[in-house]
């Protein structure tokens, strides 16, 4: 009910804030989240991705996560630094088809709120909860560490519950995965994002 | 149609929790309370609710017979958050309060809830009405009598109120002394029975016209 109840609020919101005030908004809530969570730590990738499969990690809180680990992403020296992972269903799907039965239609200000995020902050919003979402992942990964290593998140593609995708190519081009390849995952997941060390030396980063 | 799509398996489907958006929720509530007061976060409480409601299609129902029959399934605004069952005419149950996932997930992953919650809900009873427990009721109670506005029934507009809750780490608020003859009679339950009904229920609560 909470979540039926704070998506009839973003127009409000955006009424009363600007849409640029309804993305601090969601930037804060998902850093707030972040924060709150705590820190964690582990001794290698395979720990993380055991974790992450128990529902263990912060990033679980997003639902069931899977770790692609034949997606690893490597450095120049072909060493593992990181791995790709897919959330099968959008966490907001159950609250927008919740809104669909329960109010009727998602306010235009969801997509004004995304369209605002894809032009001033990074062209990967397909709705406006991708703000929040997208926002708590870049945070939560500052408060892991893989090996000591703090870690960074990227988000590489998402497909929105209309069917419209985004494909972050800059940063598939930097951990060195063709953008094709990961159109393919969107038929099967909603969400895809590589974890990785923050610092790591990829071969797109020293080629730019 | 209608049979199909309120079978349980529809129900389950839909009412599958997200726990991202609960917790990252009630951490925006509390960034609203940090920043305002619980003076601020009360009015914020019931602007969410009452505009949800207000987002929610009018309802109207030619006799009471045929608004229980929508209300217990689901169909109504009023119900479609909880499952309800009605011990008589004009009194409401709620087996589950919908928020105990939402507050089951942010104490699993964030730890106790923000003592925030309940002091919003002390400013809602003293200054509102006295019936809330913590911050979800305030939205709870608040969206069931903004609901409530947009049913009629034969012509008559529905009115709601508040008997007892319970949430979920088992703090409860029941209507005072001097309200709860008046309720109960409206009910038309006893207070023994009212009892009984808090054991294993979270929420009793009345509709009725006048």
């Amino acid at each position: 009910m909470l979540d039926v109840a704070l998506v009839s609020l973003i127009k409000n919101m955006s009424e009363k804030a600007g849409i640029e005030g309804a993305i601090q908004y969601w930037s804060r809530v998902g850093e707030n989240l972040a924060k709150r969570i705590g820190e964690e730590a582990y001794m290698g990738w395979p720990s993380f991705n055991v974790a992450l499969k128990e529902g263990r990690t912060a990033f679980s809180i997003e639902g069931d996560v899977t770790a692609l680990t034949d997606l690893a992403i490597t450095d120049v020296d072909g060493d593992v630094v990181g791995y790709i992972y897919a959330l099968k269903e959008c966490v907001f799907t159950p609250t927008i088809k919740r809104i669909r039965y329960s109010v009727g239609e998602i306010p235009d200000a969801d997509r004004a709120v995304a369209e605002e995020y894809n032009n001033t902050v990074q062209n990967t919003a397909t709705c406006n909860f991708c703000v929040i979402h997208q926002k708590f992942r870049s945070e939560v990964s500052k408060n892991i560490t893989v090996e000591n290593q703090p870690l960074e998140c990227v988000q590489l593609a998402n497909r929105g519950f209309r069917g419209d995708t985004k494909i972050n190519r800059r940063s598939l081009e930097r951990i060195g995965i063709n953008p094709e390849y990961v159109r393919s995952l969107l038929r099967n997941y909603a969400c895809v994002y590589g974890i990785l060390m923050k610092g790591a030396r990829l071969r797109g980063s020293e080629e730019d | 149609m209608k049979e199909e799509r309120y079978d349980d398996e529809y129900k389950a489907k839909l009412g599958r929790h997200n726990p991202f958006v609960d917790v990252a929720a009630y951490l925006f509530l509390e960034d609203i309370g940090d920043k305002q007061g619980a003076a601020g976060m009360n009015n914020y409480l019931m602007s969410l609710a009452t505009s949800l409601a207000k987002s929610m299609p009018k309802e109207e129902y030619s006799s009471w017979d045929d608004f229980m029959d929508s209300l217990l399934k689901g169909e109504s605004i009023i119900s479609s958050f909880e499952d309800v069952h009605c011990p008589t005419e004009n009194c409401v149950v709620t087996e589950t309060c919908p928020f105990t996932e939402g507050w089951q997930e942010y104490t699993k992953r964030i730890g106790e809830f923000a003592d925030i919650h309940k002091e919003v809900a002390e400013y809602y009873n003293s200054t509102v009405k006295p019936g809330a427990v913590d911050s979800q009721c305030i939205i709870h109670q608040t969206f069931r009598k903004a609901a409530a506005e947009r049913i009629k029934v034969a012509g008559k507009p529905v009115k709601y109120a508040q008997i007892e809750a319970v949430t979920p780490n088992a703090d409860e608020k029941r209507a005072p002394n001097e309200w709860l003859p008046i309720l109960l009679n409206k009910a038309n339950i006893t207070e023994t029975e009212l009892n009984m009904t808090m054991r294993n229920n979270d929420c009793v609560w009345i509709l009725y016209t006048e």
